[in-house]
Order: C-alpha cells, then structure tokens, then sequence
C-alpha cells in the first residue's frame, strides 16, 4: 500500500475524468474510466474508507444479486472483490424456479474495503487524492463542466466530473435529540457542494436513512439464537473465479417481543422520527424497528439476524434493528431479545439525512440534462444499496468517457439488464422516497436471470473494450455450447420404457418424448435426466447445463416476453427533439403536459412511462415529432 | 404506452344505431389473410374489388350463415396505407355482434384504439404532415369522447367494475410478488392452489361481463322490437300510436306493408328501435312474398318480438321464437267485448288504451337485458370486448399454470399479463402499485 502522503497531492491540473466519492459508485467510476484509457482522478475524503460498507456486511441478495452479477459481465469490480472477501455465501429462492435465485454474501468489510484500496491504487491511468470537492466549477453560461474546487484549495479541471457523494452531502445524523453533522458516524459530512449545485440550477431534495447498532460480539450468548450458514457448495458472483472455496461463517438469528415493544413503544416520544425532527422520506423497504412495531402492532415479534462485520470480528451487526432512538432506549429494549440480555454497544444505531438530486435531471446515460460533462451516481440519485449504486458508477465511468470520445452513450434497455431498469425507473419516475432494486420492477424479469447476465452484456462490453478478450471468448464460446446443448434437447428423443424409471407420470406415457419437453413437464429438474444425456454434456460445467435447462424449460414464458420486448422496440428509442415546446400541445393533456415539461424525456419510449402520460397522449406526440423533424429537414 | 402500429385492428367503421349496413374494417398486416378464413369465396377476393360471398365459419355458429360483401385494398393503396379489408354486412345484426367477437379472437388481430386508424394514416404518410395538427386534434377528440363514454356508462359502474376485479388480481400477484421479492423475510409460503378460488370468481365475473357483449351493443344501436302478425292485424296503427306519428301507411286492405319500416323511440333512456314489418302468410304474390321474408329475418334478429292478434283476422302462423323474449298483444280490443285472457297486453288504436302498458312490458324487458350483466355493467365498446376476452383467456392461463403446477415465477408473469388487460381500461398497474400493496400488507424490511 502507499504512503497516504502520496495521495495528498496530484500530479496534474487536469483530468479527463474526475469522479468525487470513493465510495461503490466511486470506485466503479473511476476504474472504468480509467480502464477506457482516460486519465481519472477520484477524490476522496478518507483513502481508508474506500469501498467501506456503510451498513450492512452483505452484498447481493434478491435483485441486488443481479445488479452484481451485471456489473460483473460488464468489467467491474464489486463482484470479484466479493468473491475475494466473502464470509459466506448463500443463493437465495432456492426452493423457486432459477429465474428469481439470486446470490448473496456476507463479507468481511475490512478486507473489502482493503481490496478496493489495492485494486485503485494499482489501476493504470488512476490517480488518488484524499481531499473533498466543495463545488463544482462550469465554463462560462454554466451549460459545461469545467472541473472541480477542493476544500484544500486544488482547483481542478476536468473533461467529465462524477459526483457520488453518497449520504455526504450536508448529511445530518440523528440519535434520539442529538444531532451531528456528518457523512457516517466518525466522518464529516460534505458542505458546499450542494449549494454550488443549487447556484447552477439543479433541484434538491432531502432523504432519509439509518443503520442498526453495532454490538461486541462477546456480549452475546449465541446459544440462544438459532445458527444460520450459507451454502454447503456456493457459486461465485464474478464468471471469472475460479477455485472459489469461501469460508462460511455462521451469522444467528434471534427475536424481539412484546417486552422489546412495550420499551420502545414507551419511548416514541424521543424518536426523531416520530416527532416531527426527521424532514426527509426514508425508505420503507427498510424501516427503522421503531417504525415495524408502530406499524405492525399486531406483529408478536421481528426477526433479528446477527451478522458479523469481519472474519471473527468482535463487532456485530444487528440487522433488523435499525433506530433512531435514544442509545439508551436501543440498549434497553435490544437487552430483551433472546441471546442479547447482555449486549454491549460499538455504537448505536441512528438515522441520517442527506441531500440527493432528484434524478429525473439526469440522461439516460447519467449525465445531467443541465450541465454538459457532469455526471451523478449512486444515493446522490436518490438510491440505497451498495449494488445499486456500483451499478450506476460503472454506468457513468463508461458514459463519462464515451463523452470524451463523442462516441454515442451506452445506455441498457428495460429488457437487457436490471441496470437497464435501475436508470429508466430513476429518470422516468420522479419518486420521492430512497430507491431499491426488486425482481418485480423488471417487466421481463424471466429474461433477466442472474445466470445469463454474461449471455446478455459481456459482448456489449467487450466492445466498448471494458472485458479482456478471453473472458469474451469464453463467453462466446459458451454460447456456442449453449446452443448445441438446446439443440440436443429438442432434437434427441427418449424412449417411454427409459422415461419410465426417471419420471413418474400421471397419464402412463406410450409415445417417445424429446428430452425439452420433458424437461419443460412441472416437476421435472435437469438432474432427473442426468442418465439420458451424452458424456459430452455431462462433461461441461454444471452451471452452463443449469442455464440451457433453465431457458428450455421457461421456453414459452421467454418467447412471450421477447415478443413483447420487440413490439415495444419500434418507437421506444425515437428521439424526442429538444427543441419541443410541450406548453403549445393544447391537444396533450394538461397533467401530461406537465410531467412532460418536468422530465424532459429524451425518448418517446421514456415519455410512456411517466405516470401521467396516457396513450393517447403518446400517439399525439409522435405526430408532433415527426412534422417537428420534417419542419427542421426542410 | 407505445403505439404498437405493427398490429392488425379491427373495429366497426360504421355508426351505431344507422340500421342496414355495417361496415366492419381490418386493417394491418393480417387483414386479409383474417378475412379469408371467415368468407366463403376467399378466392374471390381482389384488390379494389367488391366480393359478394357469405361469412362461414364455425366459430360464428351453426346457425349462422349470412351474405356479406367484402372490399380488399392492398397497402399502400388504402386509406390507412396499409392491408386494409371491409366487411359489409346487415346492420343491427347479431352476427355483426359474434363476426367482431371472432375476429378479435384471431391471432394478431386486436381492437383499434380511439384514433388509431387517423394515426396510421398519418405515420404511412396518407394525411400530409401539414395537416397534423388536425389528426392531433382528432385523435384527441375521439380520446376524450371514449373517455366520456367509459366515464358516463351507466355512471362509470364499468370503471368501478374493472377497479375491483384489478384489485382482486392485485391482491393475488401481491402474495406471490412478496414471496418472491423478500423470500428472505418472515413472509409465509403461499400454497399455489389456494389462489385458484379467487381467480375462479374473478373468471366467474369476467365471463358475466362478456356475456352482456350482446346487450352492451344494443345500448348503442337500440334493441329491436319488431311487430310480428298476421296481416291487417294493426301493426303499422301500434307503430304509429307508438311513435306518436304517421309514419306506415295504414288502409284496411291487408298486406299493405310490404317493406319493412324502422324507427327509433326512446323508452326510460334506452333506445328501441321499433320495426313495422309485412304480415305473415302465403301469398303468390312475390313483391308481398319478399316482405314477409323480411319479416322472418326481423324476428331472427330481434331482441324482443311483438306478437299482434286482431279478433277480425285469422292467428299468424308464426315460425318458431327460439328463446326470443316477446310481448303478446291483442289488438283491436274495441272490437271485442269478451276477448281471451292469455294476452299480456289489450291494444286500442282507436282509443288509446293498452300502450302505456305496452311501453312498460317493453321497458321492463329491456331492463332484463341490461341488468343481466354484472353490477349494471354491459361491454358495449369493442376495445372493451377485446379486453374482456384476452383478460378471461389468460385468466385461463393462469389457472392452468397453477393446476399443472408451475412455479410462482411464472404464476407472477401470467398474472402481469393478465393485470396489463385491465390496465387498457383503468391505466397500467405499475410495479410501484405492486410494491405499495407489499409495504402495507407485509412487514418486509431488515
């Protein structure tokens, strides 16, 4: 590792890129950027925070697994640092069909966080500085970005600027009445910046967070919890691991009850929260344990897991407990739950609010619509989750340096990729509340499968040069294979007597049946017809034979869902030319007008998806495309 | 949503309620390979040409069998630039009701939106881009007019309809979507088949509201109600007393109608059209002969039947009703001072008496019809039928994904499907709709 001394300084007054944050948005950012050939700054105001993990010792889970496996087949780094410092690691909706398993791990921060740091400071053409970005600077008319102004006093020019200043902007911290003016617990918050956005014309908005307590592991009486391990013979994130043999240790799950309740029903009064304090929404996917209990009254007790932050850390993770309650309320009622009679806190739990940037302000490549060059990602978008913000990182590392090449931006469609949802579904919906990936927000979640997620990107990215040759030949290759493979299913036909003592049918079967259609019968997995296959496919690895199995036996579902993605294809990606003035279309309806107004889609597909906009809406503004463009032609 | 202007439509191009001819129109890639299969000289069928033939198919019914004439205009010489064929056929017919249904049915072709076939005009360039902001206007109007029309049926009873069976569906996706999204969480495990009860209701319901396609449509074009009888029995003096107007001519001299004459009354807001027609008997004489073929088509296709007695001329020999509904009247009363009691309703065209009765059987008919649909709803707009229907098929669907045991990944995307139907009607169910009824409903969050 190098000197911090080092990184205090830089080499150069200009960058091709900048990226502030060093958190997983940053990260991603600044090593595609760099891995594109531009020269890339990442400013940071702690070097040993990179890639910390603010909340929860985890990484992936439902929909979040995707995202990794994604920015995985795309040539980012979450994955294969999860891979290398997981703890344990579990598929999750095992018991359901392939198409919504997605991995999870629990990691070891430290070691994460450490990796980070190795992987950046080893990246060619990446420098580090360990400073904080306290405005933005814009060439003249404020329409282009020109760089970057630091608290030391660096004024630093720039060709693209990514901001993912995560929960940092004028972040607030609430525990009970105390407030602290921070990023996280023990780091400043980030002041100035927002202001020299909101001087530049962009909108804020206010959001709201927290995190669980930390407690000393040898606090707990673990014979009260019930133990819960990952998978026996787990499956890396990354394609590109091989010889993965992680350990798997135990996180232990334990109960809170109407004793736990009563306490911090009792204490209501000092919740931030409840009294008014807390300003900004926060996520309901993720509610404080005071907001379960209010809301849930019915709900005997909450689930509690107890995870660890690091290999045999002394400090754990209480997940489900997240308060911003008085620490004295969070002990008292924590010491009520099985195992926790007599836990001693690292820190309590506590709630956060931080500036975002509504991100209907952004383009679909990230950039923002207002200034040119200057890109967001991450909670600054409005997002939560490490997942969703890497995602967005690596999106905006990728555009910002396409920017510099005037090459046209990358932009995933709905139907490609869950990132591909995460950015339409910001820039479209105009929400309110913390943003976080579910399978349910993609409308063609059969075709996006954490199993295929190289199948569906890593040629795209291979071709904007983001993947080495021989992870992209491989994965041809493996397509090739997948395709002999389906073949081999459809075309080979088994006789009923081999069938018989395999499958139990209720209906005796008298005609011979191709190994696809038995495998498309409910019920009946690949493994059952192990014996039918030739030693060529038994030979090739189980996940590759896992993935044909799983598209032929979803076959009809996924020629739906394509054909539904190809009707929407033909108008989805026409431009809406910037020039439209939406207040003259008396003919649009009013509502419409003015979603349309706010958002500034930049497609007609775009345009369809904000609330608000009907269909009749949408054939009109085709028309005034179209005589839009023809006017401009002639 | 997006135009999807690779599609084929159809829809009813003429007005309802204009009596003879309607017109049905398809127009899109699969026109005319959709016509073929339903016309019975499809050889016959030429660009620009009209082709006389007859509707034959079995999914029309046994029974039916009717004349049409069908007009082909090959892309890009049409009116919508694209395969373009018309149906005409008898107005007010209740093939014209099953021929729409069927046609709908056919794979690939859907029910036009309001404006779409102006809209495909204009992105095949047939309406000159100067002229676009008129085919806007249009499209707006007729946008709005469908709207008001969804909005003023029966006091929107449709809209709040398709809202209970959305969220019932909801409810439904809700338990399998939470399963799936937060699996991770105390969220406990549906049993498939415990949902097939709900999705049998909504199918239960969905099939009642197909079932008043029939009677949706006369809302629009008028329910018919033909005057049945032997000749000189009085209907054209019934016609006219009912219209308040001498519109047949009436003499003493029996079979003086020889046309048929329609026309429209309003009884307690609904719209009847009331048709005089020839009376039944043999004749030889063959201008009166076609007049009393006529009539037997009338009743065919009517909705309610008439049937008039006079005491001064013989009984009708009248063909068989089927399960036609019909009011028996006994005309002329004034000329009989003991007439029979098996009569619903004693008629004086001289003085008047018996036709606010009359008015009254025949509202009251009307108003089974009506009400025979679900919550006072009747599906009388064809984008609505074609809704309805896809939305009862995959409801089918999915009770066939649950009965042979797929897993809730599919479950959830046959049921999307089947939310997106409905959403045509109510506006889309987001996947944020999903979400909030999980966040409300289940204790998810870590």
């Amino acid at each position: 590792m190098l000197e911090n001394s080092a990184h205090t300084s830089v080499s150069r007054e200009a960058y091709a890129v900048i990226v502030v944050g060093g958190g997983h948005a940053g990260i991603e950012a600044a090593l595609a950027a760099s891995r594109l050939g531009k020269t890339t700054l990442l400013i940071t105001m702690q070097l040993k925070a990179l890639g910390r993990a603010s909340c929860n010792p985890a990484i992936g889970g439902l929909a979040k697994g995707h995202l990794v496996r994604e920015i995985d087949a795309l040539g980012g780094e979450m994955a294969r640092a999860t891979d290398a410092t997981g703890l344990q690691f579990k598929m999750l909706n095992r018991s359901k069909g392939r198409a919504v398993w997605s991995p999870r791990a629990q990691i070891d921060k430290l070691q994460y966080s450490a990796y980070m740091e190795e992987v950046c400071t080893h990246q060619e053409n990446l420098e580090l500085l360990e400073d904080e970005a306290i405005a933005v600077s814009t060439q003249p008319g404020g329409k282009q970005i020109n760089g970057v102004v630091t608290r030391s006093g660096l004024q630093l020019a720039c060709q693209a600027l990514v901001l993912t200043n995560g929960t940092f902007l004028n972040g607030l911290i609430h525990i009970g009445d105390r407030q602290i003016l921070a990023g996280r617990l023990g780091e400043s918050a980030s002041i100035g910046l927002t202001e020299s956005l909101v001087a530049l014309g962009f909108k804020t908005g206010r959001l709201k967070t927290g995190t669980p307590p930390r407690v000393r592991r040898s606090s707990i009486d673990f014979s009260k919890t019930t133990q819960q391990l990952g998978d026996l013979n787990p499956e890396p994130f990354s394609f590109s691991t091989t010889d993965f043999s992680p350990p798997n240790e135990a996180c232990y799950i334990t109960h809170t009850n109407l004793e736990t309740h009563a306490i911090i029903n009792g204490s209501l009064a000092f919740s931030p929260l409840f009294s008014g304090v807390i300003q900004g929404i926060g996520p309901r996917y993720c509610p404080s344990i005071e907001d379960k209990v209010v809301r849930f009254a019915e709900k005997p007790s909450h689930q509690l897991f107890l995870e660890p932050e690091w290999s045999h850390s002394d400090q754990i993770y209480v997940n489900g407990f997240s308060s911003s309650l008085p620490e004295s309320v969070q002990l008292a009622s924590l010491r009520t739950v099985p195992g926790l009679e007599q836990v001693t806190f690292i820190r309590p739990g506590y709630a956060i609010e931080y500036d975002f940037l509504p991100p209907v302000q952004l383009k679909a490549n990230l950039e923002t619509k207002r200034v040119s060059g200057l890109f967001f990602a991450g909670q600054i978008n409005g997002t939560s989750g490490y997942e969703e913000a890497a995602g967005q990182g690596l999106l905006a590392g990728i555009n910002a340096s396409l920017l510099i090449d005037h090459a046209p931006p990358f932009v995933l469609g709905r139907h490609e990729a869950y990132l591909g949802v995460l950015i339409d579904d910001l820039i479209t919906k105009d929400t309110d509340e913390p943003y976080r990936m579910f399978t349910s927000r993609a409308e063609h979640r059969l075709l996006l499968r954490y199993d295929n997620a190289h199948f569906r990107l890593t040629e795209r990215a291979y071709g904007l040069g983001l993947v080495s040759s021989a992870f992209n030949n491989q994965v041809v290759r493996d397509k090739a294979l997948a395709e002999k493979i389906a073949h081999h299913f459809e075309t080979t036909f088994i006789q009923p007597a081999a069938i018989r003592p395999l499958i139990k049918t209720q209906a005796p079967l008298n005609e011979s049946q191709s190994l696809g259609n038995l495998l498309r019968r409910p019920q009946v997995s690949i493994d059952q017809l192990t014996p039918l296959l030739p030693n060529w496919i038994i030979k090739l690895p189980q996940q590759l034979l896992n993935l044909v199995a799983t598209n032929t036996k979803y076959q009809g579902y996924l020629k739906r869902e394509q054909q539904q993605v190809e009707r929407l294809l033909k108008y989805q990606e026409l431009p809406i030319p910037k020039a439209l003035d939406y207040s003259t279309m008396a003919a649009i309806s009013f509502e419409a007008r003015q979603k349309l107004q706010r958002v500034q889609p930049e497609t007609l597909g775009q345009a369809s998806r904000i609330s608000g906009v009907r269909p009749a809406d949408i054939s009109i503004l085709l028309i005034l495309i179209r005589q839009h463009v023809s006017r401009e032609t002639n | 949503m997006l135009p999807f202007d690779e599609d084929t439509i159809v829809a009813i191009a003429t007005p309802p309620g204009t009596g003879g001819l309607a017109v049905l129109r398809l127009s899109g890639p699969l026109a005319l390979e959709t016509v073929r299969r339903f016309f019975s000289r499809p050889d016959k069928i030429t660009p620009r040409y009209a082709a006389y033939g007859a509707l034959v198919h079995p999914d029309l019914g046994e029974d039916v069998f009717d004349d049409c004439i069908v007009t082909f205009f090959k892309g890009p010489h049409s009116v919508t630039g694209e395969d373009l064929v018309e149906i005409s056929i008898h107005g007010g017919s209740f093939l014209q009701q099953k021929l729409l249904e069927v046609l709908l049915r056919a794979p690939g072709v859907r029910a036009a939106s309001a404006g779409e076939y102006t809209l495909r005009s204009f992105l095949r360039g047939k309406i000159d881009l100067s002229r676009a902001e008129a085919v806007v206007d249009l499209i707006h109007a007729k946008d709005a007019a469908a709207h008001r029309n969804a909005r003023h049926q029966l006091q929107g009873a449709l809209r709040t309809l398709v809202q209970s069976m959305e969220q019932e569906l909801l409810q439904v996706l809700v338990q399998i979507e939470a399963e799936l999204d937060f699996s991770d969480q105390e969220i406990n495990p549906t049993c498939l088949t415990d949902l097939l009860p709900a999705l049998e209701a909504l199918s239960a319901k969905n099939q009642r509201v197909l079932a008043t396609w029939f009677y949706g449509r006369r809302l629009e074009e008028g329910f018919r109600v033909p005057l049945i009888g032997a000749p000189n029995s009085g209907k054209s003096s019934i016609f006219n007393r009912l219209l308040g107007e001498d519109r047949a001519i009436i003499t003493p001299r029996p079979g003086t109608t020889r046309d048929t004459i329609e026309k429209n009354l309003m009884i307690g807001g609904h719209t009847v059209v009331l048709i005089d027609t020839a009376g039944l008997r043999n004749t030889p004489d063959p201008a009166e002969r076609s007049g009393v073929d006529r009539s037997v088509d009338e009743m065919e296709r009517a909705d309610i039947v008439i049937l008039v007695q006079a005491p001064d001329t013989p009984e009708a020999t009248t063909p068989t009703l089927n399960n036609t509904p019909y009011i028996s009247v006994y005309n002329k009363v004034d000329l009989d001072n003991n007439p029979l009691n098996n009569f619903d309703v004693y008629l004086s065209c001289v003085t008047g008496a018996g036709f606010e009765t009359l008015k009254e059987l025949i509202y009251s008919q009307v108003i089974n019809m009506v009400t025979a649909g679900v919550q006072g709803v009747v599906v009388s707009n064809e984008r609505h039928l074609d809704i309805f229907q896809r939305f009862g098929d995959q409801l089918a669907v999915c009770q066939q994904a649950i009965q042979s045991g797929l897993g809730p990944e599919y479950l959830a995307s046959d049921l999307r499907q089947a939310l997106d139907f409905l959403g045509e009607i109510t506006g889309k169910t987001t996947p944020d709709d999903v979400l909030n009824q999980i966040f409300s409903g289940f204790c998810v969050g870590k």
